[in-house]
């Protein structure tokens, strides 16, 4: 009760830790694995990455044939990302995205 | 003349659906059922239709708060059935990860109590300092909850040695943090008149409804997987086995508090003493029929998988025996002969987590007689 | 004419200053500033100060629902009584000068009464909103009141003892003569037990036991949505100021105009300032300590409170003055 009343006094005169997030970016660590992307030139079409997905997000689009990602069943464990032999697929820091296919 | 107070499935006490039915006399409480099963996933069975590696990310899922545990444990029970041994490396920052989810689970449980005795002020502050925390997860396993970290064999992502400084120094910040958390709660008179002598649990009662975890070192049952059965890095560090005698919720914190120093002292142990070395081996996941019971010490106790193989690339059968399903039954020596008033610090300080939980039951229910192999492997392994 | 002018102006003090207008947007200001403190004390960013004001506003647009177990009648009336009876409170305290709006000969016990009934409206619509949650809140609020109400009469009696009135303009006006009631040692235990009192009739922590969310959700107030909402909460913030006001007239010397330089400061904004003070005192206090339980602080109250308002009582009747 006493014990806590100068740490909680002092929070008054510190900036607050919390900031105002969607005004105020917060950059995320390195290696961050945010929405994965991918470069549909690097493809090899070797399609390890469908093998790879644990959550059977990763389908073939059937005009380019190239991989495309479900983000609303992707859980971004990067094993997609590991998988690659050419890192056509990256995880990129972006986290801010709505369900949406990545093409 | 009894009265009957049903606390959920949908109560603001509960952060997870769950019901508990309390037969009341005025405010005292007399009874207590408890009824499981509202957040029931069917994972057990995904478990044996999926293969093994897509299988570390489903076990992730079982819970949220603590899913490296899980995740470590369903790696080590297949490396177990496929006889493989993981590189030291892999071992060492498996028992980082451990240790940083043990700080920010035991974290998360005091703000949460916090908040259910009305202390406001310590929820914001505890949750403040379970960032740094949080941090070190990004920093290391790329997730703040979700660290997909393990695999089998090893584990995926290196520390390096950029890295460390960066983590010492927030090591630094969250041991004073805690130290200080330490401070008030032994001294803070109103956390005091709400914690002490509330909830308890004897010795006695601690042993025979076979509570784990903290629960149990909190009624002075000095019991530990990582002693006991020890796994990953721990038999090379050096750690003591927190215990407190009271047994009510008080010592249920205190032991949770001073087990984050043990862990924060851990996490500079293992960042010291990282040995080099390859961080994975390659493993051949068509694995021979076998099977294999492994456990690890989860924040909240002790965590079992159980893994049947049959030589096929998917398990025949996996069993998950969470920490809160085995402390679930000392719930009610905890509320009886209690009041209304002490329903939800009490049954925080259990640190429940349903989601874990709820898997459980329904097959328990279904497949009554693979849970009593399971409880025999579990005694066996007890003693 | 006379009549006619003291009507309206009757009119005017019930309804803008310092009645209804005036407790509500400046209690609407004084809880948002007390969110935002909160926020700062916590370490945390924090509401805008305005945020009561678009609560309120995002309440009243709201649909008004009556919940088909509830009685309705008393359900809807009760807010209402409760806003209007702080209104008429403020009549009663001194605001704009040491003068109150309408005088009375005994307004202390009045402004007692007045100041309860918030609080028994806010069980009577607990007990008529036919929620388990809610009347197990009215029942804890009742304990409470039982508890706190006591303590809060005793050390306004020792107060009004040594003053030798119980009316609260002659207190303010002996405070202007003798200096403040609060620099008597005699009567400090009595002004502490006030604060403390004060802190459980303003349901904030440690004694929010009747809306102790974690346990019973909102209490009382389970039930109530839209409009009504819109309205206990405003009668809340109104309360906020009520309880200031009354413990600035009684101990900080209540409304004084000052002249500093050839500036004069009108009454209206030490009354503000002094009232800013008491409303910051239970913030800090409320963020510093949990949440007690209903037994502990009904013995709480009626040991420790009582003991506090008592010394002084007697004190002030054995010790003569020097």
């Amino acid at each position: 009760m006493v014990k806590i009343l100068p740490k909680v006094l002092a929070n008054l005169l510190r900036k607050p830790f919390t900031v105002k997030y969607p005004y105020e970016k917060v950059e995320p660590a390195d290696g961050y694995r945010g929405k994965p992307s991918i470069t549909k030139e690097k493809c090899i079409r070797c399609w390890q990455c469908i093998r790879a997905c644990p959550d059977r997000a990763i389908s073939v689009d059937k005009e380019t044939k190239t991989p495309v990602i479900w983000l609303g069943r992707c859980t971004f464990c990067g094993e997609c990302a590991e998988a690659c032999p050419t890192k056509a697929i990256v995880m990129t820091k972006n986290f801010e995205f709505l369900d949406q296919y990545e093409k | 003349m009894t009265m009957v107070v049903p606390i959920g499935p949908q109560h603001p006490a509960l952060k997870e659906p769950e019901y508990f039915r309390f037969e009341v006399k005025g405010e005292e409480i007399v009874d207590v059922d408890i009824y499981f099963g509202y957040a029931h996933r069917g994972i057990e069975e995904t478990l044996a239709r999926r293969n093994y590696k897509h299988n570390i990310y489903l076990s992730e899922r079982i819970c949220g708060i603590c899913n490296i545990c899980h995740s470590t444990c369903y790696c080590q029970a297949v490396e177990r059935v496929a006889g493989i041994e993981p590189p030291e490396r892999a071992k060492y920052i498996r028992s980082l990860i451990l240790e940083l989810e043990r700080i920010h689970s035991h974290m998360l449980w005091l703000a949460v109590a916090a908040h259910e005795i009305g202390f406001d002020t310590l929820f914001m502050l505890a949750m403040r300092d379970r960032e740094h925390v949080m941090d070190m997860r990004e920093i290391i396993s790329g997730g703040r909850v979700h660290s997909a970290t393990n695999t089998i064999g090893g584990v995926r992502r290196d520390v390096t040695p950029e890295q460390i400084p960066k983590l010492m120094e927030k090591l630094d910040k969250l041991e004073e943090s805690v130290k200080y958390y330490i401070n008030l709660f032994q001294t803070d008179r109103t956390i005091k008149s709400r914690c002490a002598n509330v909830g308890v649990l004897t010795k006695e009662d601690a042993i025979k409804l076979c509570a784990v975890g903290p629960v149990a070192r909190a009624s002075g049952v000095k019991t530990d997987i990582r002693v006991e059965d020890p796994y990953a890095a721990y038999p090379n560090l050096s750690f003591e086995v927190i215990t407190e005698d009271d047994g009510d919720v008080l010592a249920k914190g205190m032991v949770r508090l001073r087990e984050m120093l043990e862990s924060i002292k851990m996490s500079r142990q293992i960042l010291r003493e990282l040995p080099s070395g390859p961080l994975r081996v390659p493993v051949d996941l068509k694995i021979p029929p076998n099977e294999a019971v492994q456990r690890v010490e989860a924040p909240r106790g002790e965590l079992l998988y159980y893994i049947r193989s049959n030589g096929t690339e998917m398990p025949e059968r996996v069993r998950v025996r969470t920490p809160t399903y085995a402390s679930a039954p000392s719930l009610k020596p905890m509320f009886v002969g209690g009041t209304v008033a002490e329903i939800p610090i009490v049954l925080w300080s259990l640190d429940v987590c349903f989601a874990c939980n709820d898997r459980v039951t329904l097959v328990d229910a279904k497949t009554g007689k693979v849970s009593v192999v399971t409880m025999e492997e579990l005694r066996r392994w007890r003693k | 004419m006379n009549t006619i002018l003291d009507i309206l102006s009757f009119l005017f003090n019930s309804i803008v200053f310092p009645g209804l207008l005036f407790v509500s947007v400046v209690g609407m200001l004084y809880v948002g500033i007390d969110r935002k403190v909160t926020g700062h004390l916590q370490h945390r960013i924090g509401p805008p100060i305005w945020q009561e004001f678009l609560d309120f506003g995002k309440l009243m647009t709201k649909e008004d629902i009556t919940p088909s177990a509830a009685i309705g009648p008393v359900f809807t009336a009760a807010p209402l009584f409760a806003l209007g009876s702080l209104a008429a409170v403020m009549l009663l305290l001194p605001v704009a000068s040491a003068q109150p709006a309408l005088r009375l000969t005994a307004d202390l016990i009045v402004i007692i009464y007045l100041l309860n009934i918030p609080a028994i409206c806010m069980i009577l619509g607990g007990y008529s909103s036919g929620s388990s949650f809610a009347i197990a809140g009215a029942g804890r609020y009742i304990v409470q009141l039982l508890g706190y109400e006591f303590v809060f009469i005793l050390s306004i009696a020792a107060i009004a003892v040594k003053v030798g009135t119980l009316n609260l303009t002659d207190i303010v006006s002996y405070q202007a003569k003798n200096g403040w009631l609060l620099l008597d040692w005699k009567l400090l235990p009595a002004i502490v037990a006030t604060l403390i009192a004060a802190q459980g009739k303003l349901l904030r922590t440690p004694f929010d036991i009747p809306e102790a969310e974690t346990e019973i959700v909102a209490g009382p107030l389970t039930e109530y949505s839209g409009p009504k909402l819109a309205i206990w909460r405003i009668s809340y913030n109104a309360e906020t100021i009520a309880v200031a006001a009354l413990l600035v007239s009684l101990f900080l010397g209540g409304p004084t105009a000052y002249t500093i330089g050839n500036v004069r400061i009108p009454a209206v904004v030490d009354f503000l300032i002094k009232t800013f003070l008491i409303v910051m005192l239970t913030t800090v206090v409320r963020n510093i300590v949990a949440r007690v339980r209903i037994d502990q602080a009904l013995k709480f109250y009626w040991t420790f409170g009582i003991l506090l308002a008592a010394i002084s009582l007697i004190l002030v009747m054995v010790v003569p003055q020097w």
